[in-house]
C-alpha cells in the first residue's frame, strides 16, 4: 500500500518558547499514502510539531520538506493551498457558519472567482460555485449519514462534540490537501464513536487517497491505523517504528509511566 | 539653532507627556487584564477635569478659597481621582462585565456607547461652553527653572506628581498582594481564577486604578491650560492610547515612555516641522503608523504568541 | 459559556441541548414568516424593500421626502459600506466616515467652481469610488497586520486626521504646484454640481431619491451576492477565527483589505451622492457625530445582516427627527418606559402595586414640596393640553430647574448604577421612587434639551443596553463564542 516516495521531510527542526525547547533536533519523513501516528505523553510537543508544519510558527532552526520545497517562512494559507491540511485539538470550527459553509469556506484556496466576477455571477462564477457545493457534499458524505440532509444547514454550534470532530476533518479535506494532520480526532468520543474514527482514518486512506499524519493518545486508535509510530518526549524523537516496537520500546514505557508517577490523576 | 524655543518646546513636551503617560497608564492596565479597549477612558479624564472645578469653587473658588493653596489643589485631586475612580468601576460593572463572553466586538460598542453618554452628559450639565479654572492667584506665576528649563508652577506640579503616581503605581503592582493578582491576572485570566484569585475584584482595582490616573490628568491639564470644556476627553483618549500602543500595550514602563515620546513629538511638532500648530495631530499619527509599522507590539511590549 | 476543550462528552451534551431548546421556540406563526423570508432569493428580498420605497414619493410633500426618504436612503448605502468591513469582515474600522468625506470632497473638486471643473457623472463617480477605494487600501496597509483593537485606534485617528486635514488643506504650500485651497478649509466646497449623466441632471429631490433608492438596490444585491460567494464566506470565516481562517487556505491579510477598499469604495459613492444633495462639502459634516450614527444603524440592524440594514436606517434617521418635538418625544419616551415596565415585572398585582406607588408617591412629593418648599413647584410643565396641566399637579416643576436638575440627573445615573445591585425587596420598594426620579429628569432636563445632547444621551444608553441583551442586534443571527 504505502509508496516510495517521501512527500513529506522534517529535517533538524527546533523550536523553543522562551527558555523551553519544545521541539529539539527533529528529523522525521512521512511517505505518501502511509498513516503515521504520533504519541506522547502531554506537554511532548506533538501540536507544535503541527503547527510547525502548517508555518503557524515558525521553526527556529531546519527545514520543513514538502515534495522537496521548504516550507519554511511561507504563510499558512500557502502551505495548505500545497497541500497540508489539519485539524485542531481544541476545535476551532467557524461556529455561527453552518455546516456546509465551513465546508465551502475551506475551499478558497484552490477556487479562483474574484470579489466582481461574483458580484455579478457571470456563468464562470456559478459554475464554480456548483463546484463549490458539489465537493462540499461529497466531503460531508464520507461520515455515512452522520453530517448529511438536515446537518448540511444546522449551524456548526448546534453540532455534538464528537461531529464536530468530523466537522473538523471533513473542512481540512475541503482543502484539497494531499497531507491531513490530525490532532487528536478520537478525543472526548465514546468507545463506538472511537471505533468508528479508526475506520474513517483508514478509508481516508485508502478510498480518499490521502496521506494522514495522527497525533493520537488512544492506544487502540494507533494500533489500528498505523502503518509506523513516531514517539516524542520533550520535543525529542525516542522512538520510531511498528507500534508494537514503539509500544514495548522501554524509553517510550518510561516516558509514560514517569508521567503516571508525577500526575496523580 | 534657537535653544530658548527648544527649551520651551521641551519642558511643554514633557507636561504633556507626563498627562498622556497618566491616560495611557489607564489603557494599558485595563487592556493588559482584559484586552479590551477602553473607549470611555478620555472622558473619565474629562470628568475629572470637571469634578477639580468642582471641588475648586465649593472650597470657596480660585480667588477666595476656604483653605491655602495646597491644601486645595490636594482636595482637587482627591475628589477627582475618587470620582472618576467610581465612575471606573461602576463602568465596568454596567458596560463591560456582562459582556466578558460575548463576541469581541460587543464591549467595545458599549465602551462607544459609555464615551457618547458621558461627552453628553457633560455637555448636558456643564454647557458647551468652556470652563475657567483661574488658578493663578492660587498658584502663583512664579517659575522655577533646572539649568534653562523653565517650569511655570502647574507644569512643575503636572511632570512631579505624574512621576510620584507612576512610581507609587510601580510599586504597588510589584509589591504588593492585589498588585501580584492584578500581574497574574493580566497573564492568564482562567489560570488566574482557578488559583483563588477573585478576578473580578481585581478587574474592578484596575479600573479604579486606571480611572483614578485619568482624573489625575485631567486636573492636572486643566492647572496647565486654564480651560477645560466637554468634548476634552476625546483628542487626549487618543493619543493616550497611542502613547499606550506606541509604548507596548500592557506594558506600565511602556505607557510612561511611550505618553513622553508622544508628548514630546507633539510639541516638537508644533515648533519644528511645517504648519506644525496646525498639524501636530498628524505627525502623531504619522509617528504612531510608523511604530506600528517597524514594531507592531510597541516598544516595551513582547510579540503576543497565541497558544494554539 | 465556557467549556475545557478537552472534556470529554458522550453522546449529546446538555449544552447541545439548550441551545437546540433556543432554537424551537423560533417556530410558530413568527418563525413561519421567518422561515418563509430567508427562503425568498435575493432580488425578492430587495423588491419588498423597494416597492413601497418606490411608492413613497408620490405620498409625501417634498420636504418630507427630503427629510425622512433622502437622508435614510443616505444613511443605509453608508452603513450597508461599513458592514462590509464590521460586519462581515469583522474589522472595527472607526475611520469610515473619512472615506465618505473623501468621496463628497473628491467629487467637489471634480464637479464645483472651486476648481471650475464640471466633470459628467459617468466620469466622475468611477474616478471618486476609484479614488476612495485606494485611500482605503493605503489607510489598510498599515493595518492589516494589527490585532482588532489596533486597527480601531488607527482609523480613528485616521478620521481625525482627515477633519483636520480638510480643515486646514487651504493653506497647505504643497512641493511643485505652490499655494493651492484644496478644499476650502472651514468654509468647505460649495454650489457642487448636481450628477449629470450624459446630458440628464439629477437635480430635484425626487430625483435624487430615485438615484438613490437604485444604488441601495444595486448595493443590495451586489452584497447579497458576495455574501453567498467564495469571498463572503472567507470574510465570515475569518471574523469567526482568523488563525483557523488562515490555515484554512483563507489569505487574512488580503481579504482584510479587500473588505477594507470596498468599504471605502462604497462610501465613497455614498459620499459623492451626498455631495450633490448637500451641494457643499464641509468639513463639519464628517466628524464623530455621523460615525456614531451609522455604527448604531448597523448595530440595531444587525452585523452583517444587510436587511436589518435598511430597517435600521429607517429607525436611526427618523426616530431622532421625531423626537425633535416634544409632543413626539413624550409618548415615545413613556412608551418606551411602560413597555420595559409590563414586559419585566411579571405578577400583574407587583405591576399594579408599583404603579399605584408611583402616582401616590408623586402626589406625597408634590404635596410636600408645595407646602414646604414651594420653590420646587413654581414652574410648570413644557408644552399644553390637559395633559400637560395635569402633570403639574403631581411632578416637581421648578421655575429655574438648572441645578437641581443637574442634581437630579447625576443622583439618577448613580441610581440606576446601583439598582440592580439591590435585593429584590429593596428594589420592589425603591421603584416608583426610582420611576419617579427617572420622570423628573425628562421632564426638567432632557425634554429641554431634546434637539441636542439628550438624543446622543439616549443612543449611548441604548447602545450599551442593546449590547446586554442582545450583542448580535436587533436583526443579526444569534452568534455563539466558546472561548
Ligand atoms: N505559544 C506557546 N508559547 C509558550 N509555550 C508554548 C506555546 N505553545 C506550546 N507551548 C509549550 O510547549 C510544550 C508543548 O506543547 P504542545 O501543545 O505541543 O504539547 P502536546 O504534545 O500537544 O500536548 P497534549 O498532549 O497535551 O496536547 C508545552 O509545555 C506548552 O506549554
Ligand atoms: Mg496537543
Amino acid at each position: 500500500m504505502t509508496g516510495d516516495a517521501t512527500l513529506l521531510e522534517l529535517k533538524e527542526l527546533d523550536k523553543s518558547f522562551g527558555g523551553l525547547r519544545v521541539i529539539a533536533d527533529l528529523d522525521m519523513v512521512v511517505k505518501e499514502h502511509e498513516i503515521v501516528s504520533v504519541i506522547g505523553p502531554n506537554g511532548a510537543g506533538k501540536t507544535t510539531l503541527f503547527n510547525l508544519i502548517t508555518g503557524i510558527y515558525r521553526p527556529d532552526s531546519g527545514e520543513i520538506q514538502l515534495d522537496g520545497r521548504n516550507l519554511v517562512g511561507m504563510a499558512p494559507h500557502k502551505i495548505t493551498e500545497l497541500g497540508i491540511a489539519r485539524t485542531f485539538q481544541t476545535l476551532r470550527l467557524f461556529l455561527n457558519m453552518t455546516v456546509k459553509e465551513n465546508v465551502m469556506a475551506a475551499q478558497y484556496g484552490h477556487t479562483k472567482v474574484g470579489v466582481l466576477r461574483s458580484m455579478v455571477r457571470t456563468p464562470g462564477a456559478r459554475r464554480e460555485e456548483k463546484e463549490i457545493h458539489r465537493l462540499a457534499e461529497e466531503k460531508l458524505g464520507f461520515f455515512g449519514d452522520r453530517l448529511m440532509g438536515y446537518r448540511w444547514d444546522q449551524f456548526a454550534y448546534s453540532l455534538s462534540y464528537a461531529n464536530r470532530r468530523r466537522l473538523e476533518i471533513a473542512r481540512a479535506m475541503a482543502t484539497q490537501a494531499r497531507i491531513l494532520l490530525l490532532d487528536e480526532p478520537a478525543a472526548g468520543m465514546n468507545p463506538r464513536e472511537t471505533h468508528e474514527i479508526t475506520e474513517l482514518i483508514g478509508k481516508l486512506r485508502d478510498d480518499g487517497g490521502y496521506t494522514i499524519l495522527v497525533i493520537e493518545h488512544d492506544m487502540h486508535v494507533v494500533e489500528g491505523i498505523s502503518d509506523r509510530v513516531v514517539a516524542l518526549d520533550h520535543g525529542v524523537k525516542i522512538a520510531e517504528g511498528s507500534f508494537e516496537a514503539v509500544a514495548t520500546d522501554p524509553r517510550v514505557v518510561e516516558a509514560y509511566l514517569g508521567l503516571r508517577k508525577t500526575e496523580t490523576k | 539653532m534657537n535653544w530658548s524655543l527648544f527649551f520651551d518646546l521641551t519642558v511643554s513636551g514633557l507636561t504633556l507627556g507626563s498627562l498622556y503617560a497618566l491616560i495611557a497608564l489607564g489603557y494599558s492596565l485595563v487592556y493588559g487584564i482584559l484586552k479590551l479597549l477602553n473607549f470611555a477612558h478620555g472622558d473619565v479624564y474629562m470628568i475629572g477635569a470637571f469634578l477639580g472645578w468642582y471641588a475648586l469653587h465649593a472650597l470657596g473658588g480660585p480667588v477666595n478659597p476656604t483653605f491655602t493653596g495646597a491644601v486645595v489643589l490636594f482636595l482637587m485631586f482627591v475628589v477627582a481621582m475618587l470620582g472618576c475612580g467610581v465612575l471606573g468601576v461602576a463602568i465596568e460593572r454596567f458596560a463591560y462585565r456582562p459582556l466578558r463572553n460575548a463576541p469581541r466586538i460587543a464591549p467595545l460598542i458599549s465602551a462607544l456607547g459609555v464615551s457618547i453618554f458621558l461627552q453628553n452628559s457633560a455637555l448636558l450639565i456643564f454647557g458647551a461652553a468652556f470652563r475657567d479654572y483661574d488658578t493663578f492667584d492660587l498658584i502663583g506665576v512664579k517659575t522655577y527653572n533646572i539649568g534653562q528649563l523653565f517650569f511655570s508652577v502647574p507644569q512643575l506640579l503636572t511632570v512631579v506628581a505624574a512621576i510620584g503616581l507612576m512610581v507609587a503605581l510601580t510599586l504597588f503592582v510589584a509589591r504588593s498582594r492585589l498588585g501580584k493578582a492584578m500581574r497574574s491576572t493580566s497573564f492568564d485570566r482562567e489560570a488566574a481564577s482557578m488559583m483563588g484569585i477573585d478576578v473580578d475584584r481585581v478587574i474592578s482595582v484596575t479600573f479604579f486604578i486606571g480611572s483614578a490616573l485619568a482624573g489625575a490628568a485631567g486636573v492636572m491639564f486643566a492647572l496647565v491650560f486654564g480651560q477645560i470644556y466637554h468634548f476634552m476627553g476625546f483628542i487626549a483618549g487618543l493619543k493616550g492610547f497611542t502613547a499606550a500602543v506606541l509604548g507596548g500595550i500592557g506594558s506600565i514602563p511602556g505607557a510612561m515612555v511611550g505618553g513622553l515620546i508622544v508628548g514630546l513629538a507633539e510639541s516638537y511638532a508644533t515648533g519644528y516641522l511645517p504648519q506644525g500648530s496646525t498639524f501636530q495631530n498628524l505627525y502623531v499619527f504619522a509617528l504612531l503608523i510608523l511604530v506600528i509599522l517597524i514594531r507592531p507590539s510597541g516598544l516595551f511590549g513582547k510579540a503576543a504568541i497565541s497558544k494554539v | 459559556m465556557e467549556q475545557p476543550p478537552d472534556t470529554p462528552r458522550i453522546g449529546v451534551d446538555e449544552w447541545v441541548a439548550s441551545v437546540e431548546g433556543k432554537r424551537e421556540r423560533y417556530t410558530g406563526p413568527r418563525g413561519a414568516v421567518l422561515k418563509r423570508w430567508e427562503r425568498l432569493p435575493p432580488a425578492a428580498r430587495v423588491l419588498v424593500f423597494a416597492t413601497p420605497a418606490a411608492v413613497f414619493p408620490f405620498l409625501t410633500s417634498g420636504g418630507n421626502l427630503f427629510r425622512y426618504g433622502l437622508f435614510t436612503l443616505v444613511y443605509a448605502l453608508l452603513a450597508l459600506g461599513l458592514n462590509i468591513v464590521v460586519g462581515f469582515a469583522g474589522l472595527l474600522d472607526l475611520g469610515y466616515v473619512a472615506f465618505f468625506g473623501c468621496g463628497a470632497y473628491m467629487y467637489a473638486i471634480l464637479a464645483s467652481p472651486q476648481f471650475g471643473n464640471h466633470w459628467q457623472a459617468e466620469a466622475a463617480i468611477p474616478v471618486v469610488v476609484v479614488f476612495t477605494a485606494v485611500v482605503g487600501l493605503l489607510v489598510g496597509l498599515p493595518s492589516r497586520r494589527l490585532l482588532g483593537d489596533y486597527l480601531a485606534i488607527l482609523t480613528l485617528f485616521f478620521g481625525q486626521a482627515f477633519v483636520v486635514f480638510v480643515n486646514n488643506a487651504n493653506r497647505i504650500s504643497f512641493p511643485f504646484v505652490g499655494h493651492a485651497d484644496l478644499t476650502g478649509g472651514a468654509n468647505g466646497i460649495a454650489n457642487i454640481d448636481p450628477f449629470n449623466f450624459f446630458g440628464y441632471r439629477i437635480d430635484s429631490t425626487r430625483k435624487q431619491y430615485y438615484l438613490l433608492l437604485i444604488a441601495v438596490a444595486l448595493v443590495l444585491i451586489l452584497l447579497m451576492f458576495v455574501n453567498e460567494s467564495r469571498t463572503g464566506r472567507a470574510w465570515r470565516a475569518l471574523r469567526e477565527d482568523p488563525l483557523a481562517a488562515e490555515v484554512m487556505s483563507i489569505p487574512v491579510n488580503r481579504l482584510k483589505l479587500l473588505a477594507f477598499v470596498f468599504g471605502a469604495a462604497v462610501a465613497g459613492l455614498t459620499g459623492a451622492i451626498y455631495g450633490t444633495i448637500a451641494t457643499a462639502a464641509l468639513p463639519g459634516d464628517y466628524d464623530v457625530g455621523l460615525l456614531i450614527t451609522v455604527y448604531a444603524i448597523m448595530i440595531l440592524g444587525g452585523f452583517g445582516s444587510i436587511m436589518g440594514i435598511v430597517v435600521g436606517a429607517m429607525i436611526v434617521n427618523n426616530i431622532p427627527k421625531l423626537l425633535h418635538s416634544s409632543a413626539n418625544a413624550r409618548p415615545l419616551f413613556y412608551g418606551t418606559i411602560l413597555l420595559a415596565i409590563l414586559v419585566k415585572l411579571r405578577p400583574w398585582r407587583l405591576l399594579a402595586a408599583e404603579l399605584g406607588g408611583l402616582v401616590a408617591f408623586g402626589f406625597a412629593i408634590h404635596g410636600i414640596a408645595s407646602a414646604a418648599y414651594p420653590r420646587l413647584v413654581d414652574g410648570e410643565s413644557i408644552g399644553s393640553g390637559v395633559s400637560a396641566r395635569a402633570l403639574d399637579h403631581w411632578m416637581l416643576f421648578p421655575k429655574n430647574p438648572v441645578k437641581i436638575a443637574d442634581v437630579a440627573y447625576i443622583l439618577l445615573v448613580a441610581a440606576i448604577v446601583v439598582y440592580p445591585q439591590l435585593s429584590r425587596v429593596w428594589r420592589a420598594v425603591l421603584l416608583p421612587p426610582l420611576l419617579y426620579l427617572v420622570m423628573f429628569v425628562w421632564e426638567n432636563l432632557l425634554l429641554v434639551h431634546i434637539g441636542g445632547a439628550t438624543r446622543l444621551i439616549l443612543l449611548g444608553a441604548m447602545l450599551v443596553a442593546l449590547m446586554n441583551i442582545r450583542p448580535q442586534g436587533l436583526f443579526g443571527t444569534a452568534t455563539v463564542e466558546i472561548a
